[in-house]
């Protein structure tokens, strides 16, 4: 296949990208060669002079990308003697042959360009007037040297050279301007990676804590209940037994003992069933079904979740349908309740709608507001619709995993 | 089921060992023949067949999953020995679980919560009147019932006063302990319990099953 110049022009450009300090230092051997003959000159002192100066011109190009003001300003400074030396002077001085103007000043545009495409956009309009002047200066100097020219040609290099410099200066500032874009686009794509990394490290900790709650509430129901369980009974038997044959003082102090460990036990009992309902190993559905069962006012259930959702989902749904109950039961002064779970995309969505009084708000700090939080922690939503006189609606809106 | 004066033939299944053995040597020490503790439900269909006792008392949170195994089993063993008491305790009360295992097994079936066994006497008093076909709620069921407010139209034409004697009779009580409980005498709650018969539709027939039914009626309003 023939190579396409296109490809041809990629390959240079990906290996200027890959080595740019090459790159420049062939750029600046190219403009110091072009400035070859220019720099034959007599005496060779002189020549020798003019060489040193074009190749700090050149040079500058070489570390243009580590500190692109000093590199402009220092071309600039040599530029400028030239025009001021270096070309006929208007007094009439023969002029310094060393500080003759050369090839290598093109440098300056490319200098413009680095400018223009790597440092805010008053720091290289400044370049651009400078060059601008620099330039308008030239033109005016050279003027009495080509007076035989005619002013035409005068105008037409004036532009020229206002035209090349304008168009580095244009080049540079859009190369920033797309440089910002893609940064711009880059630091969205890492937005973007970081925000998918967080979701996932917050999905396992969602879930982590609710198998953690669970672990909890079997530990205490294989360990601490059960023995306390045991306790409470052998001091009811020991009990049992000083009614039969003991002192009355012994019995109170058992019967005391008793009494407490029966106590605790229904406290460990509550708090483990707000730790992890063992309802919910069985299910969303079974688990609503037994809330609503127990609900103080009437409650009815509709459920059509097909698909399980994680049990971290579950809790928090559940957790959900039983603080709005209690509300409901509290608050509202309604007779009844509806529970309604259905799928949603890919979510479900909870309803609860009582036929209370309405007027309920959701407070930061309140009980909607703690629901708002909980929910909002896997990205799920929470609606509420209580207008004054009722009904009030709540909607939780969950996704199926964290 | 039990002949008076023979001790009752218990079997316990109960995962958790030091429950297991705590209440093997309570009921022991009270005349209780526990012929067989194992720790699991497939333990303990095996320990029912092979023993055939007068009660299984059954925890329902058992191996593998920890979920409703002990529920299960009982189930389970209603259908096969229906003549075996089947008494199940549970660290939480639901009461859907409880009138299921009702609604099958109107006789010889428990449900209590594993507090319960804080107070002997009282245990062994349930055990006694499962092995003897009765049938024992615990209170908390009934507690959660009547705070749940969801009273069914088949309820809805007793006087408060009749739905707190069947709340107590859902729990398995005679006469004279509800006339005990609610300060009443006996006569009034005959009075009671024959107006509950009648408004629940139940035709005067053996009156311990009619009180059995009107219990499953209760916990399935």
């Amino acid at each position: 296949m023939e190579p396409y110049a296109g490809i041809m022009l990629q390959d240079v450009y990906a290996w200027v990208r890959r080595h740019p300090r090459a790159a420049d230092g062939l750029l600046a051997a190219l403009l110091l060669a072009g400035s070859a003959g220019q720099l034959r000159i007599s005496p060779p002192s002189a020549a020798l002079a003019a060489t040193a100066v074009s190749a700090l011109i050149a040079a500058t190009v070489v570390v243009r990308r580590r500190d692109p003001v000093a590199a402009f300003a220092v071309a600039a400074l040599l530029a400028a003697a030239q025009l001021v030396f270096g070309l006929q002077p208007a007094d009439g001085d023969p002029p310094v042959r060393a500080l003759g103007p050369t090839i290598a000043d093109a440098a300056i545009v490319v200098l413009l360009y680095t400018l223009a495409a790597y440092r805010p956009r008053r720091v290289s309009l400044a370049g651009l007037a400078v060059c601008l002047l620099g330039a308008a200066v030239a033109v005016a100097r050279w003027a009495p040297v080509h007076a035989a020219h005619s002013g035409g040609l005068l105008l037409v290099a004036g532009a020229g050279l206002g035209a090349t410099i304008l168009t580095a200066w244009v080049l540079g500032d859009s190369m920033a301007y797309r440089r910002a874009y893609y940064t711009g686009l880059e630091d969205r794509l890492a937005v973007a990676e970081r925000t998918r990394e967080l979701q996932e490290r917050r999905a396992r900790a969602v879930d982590e804590s609710a198998a953690r709650l669970r672990r909890i509430e079997r530990d205490l129901h294989d360990g601490a209940q059960v023995r306390l369980a045991a306790l409470a009974m052998t001091l009811g038997e020991i009990k049992e037994n000083l009614e039969v044959a003991g002192d009355d003082r012994t019995l109170a102090l058992a019967g005391a003992a008793h009494q407490n460990a029966k106590d605790t036990l229904a406290e460990l009992r509550d708090l483990a069933r707000g730790i992890h309902p063992p309802v919910l190993d069985r299910g969303l559905g079974p688990a609503l079904v037994i809330l609503a069962s127990t609900s103080g006012i009437p409650a009815r259930l509709t459920d059509s979740v097909t698909e399980r959702p994680s049990p971290a989902i579950e809790a928090m749904a559940y957790f959900c349908a039983a603080e709005l109950l209690a509300n409901a039961a509290k608050h509202s002064g309604a007779s009844r309740v509806t529970i309604g779970v259905c799928d949603q995309g890919a979510g479900l969505v909870m309803s609860v709608t009582d036929d209370g009084d309405g007027g309920a708000r959701l407070v930061p700090g309140g009980g909607l507001g703690g629901l708002l939080e909980r929910v909002q922690t896997v990205d799920g939503r929470l609606g509420l619709d209580s207008p004054p006189g009722g009904p009030t609606v709540v909607t939780v809106e969950l996704p199926r995993h964290a | 089921m039990s002949t008076a004066g023979a001790a009752l033939r218990v079997v316990i299944a109960e995962d958790a060992a030091i429950m297991r053995d705590g209440l093997t040597q309570t009921l022991t020490r009270r005349g209780l023949d526990v012929v067989s503790a194992v720790a699991d439900a497939e333990a303990l269909r095996e320990a029912v067949e092979k023993h055939r006792p007068d009660v299984a008392i059954v925890d329902v949170r058992m191996p593998p999953t920890h979920t409703d195994e002990g529920l299960r089993a009982a189930r389970a063993i209603h259908e096969q020995w229906p003549e075996v008491g089947v008494l199940v305790f549970s660290q939480y009360i639901e009461t859907q679980a409880a009138a299921e295992l009702f609604a099958r097994a109107p006789g010889g079936v428990g449900y209590l919560l594993k507090d319960r066994v804080a107070d002997v006497s009282e245990f062994i008093d349930a055990i006694t009147r499962v092995a003897q076909g009765g049938t024992v709620l615990d209170p908390e069921v009934v507690r959660q019932l009547l705070s749940a407010g969801r009273r069914g139209d088949t309820l809805a034409a007793l006087t408060p006063r009749e739905r707190e004697v069947l709340s107590l009779i859902a729990q398995g009580r005679s006469n004279a302990a509800i006339a005990g409980t609610l300060f009443i005498s006996p006569k009034v709650v005959e009075k009671h319990v024959a107006s509950i018969f009648d408004k629940l539709g139940l035709p005067p027939s053996d009156t311990d099953n009619r009180r059995v039914i009107a219990a499953i009626r209760y916990l399935e309003s």
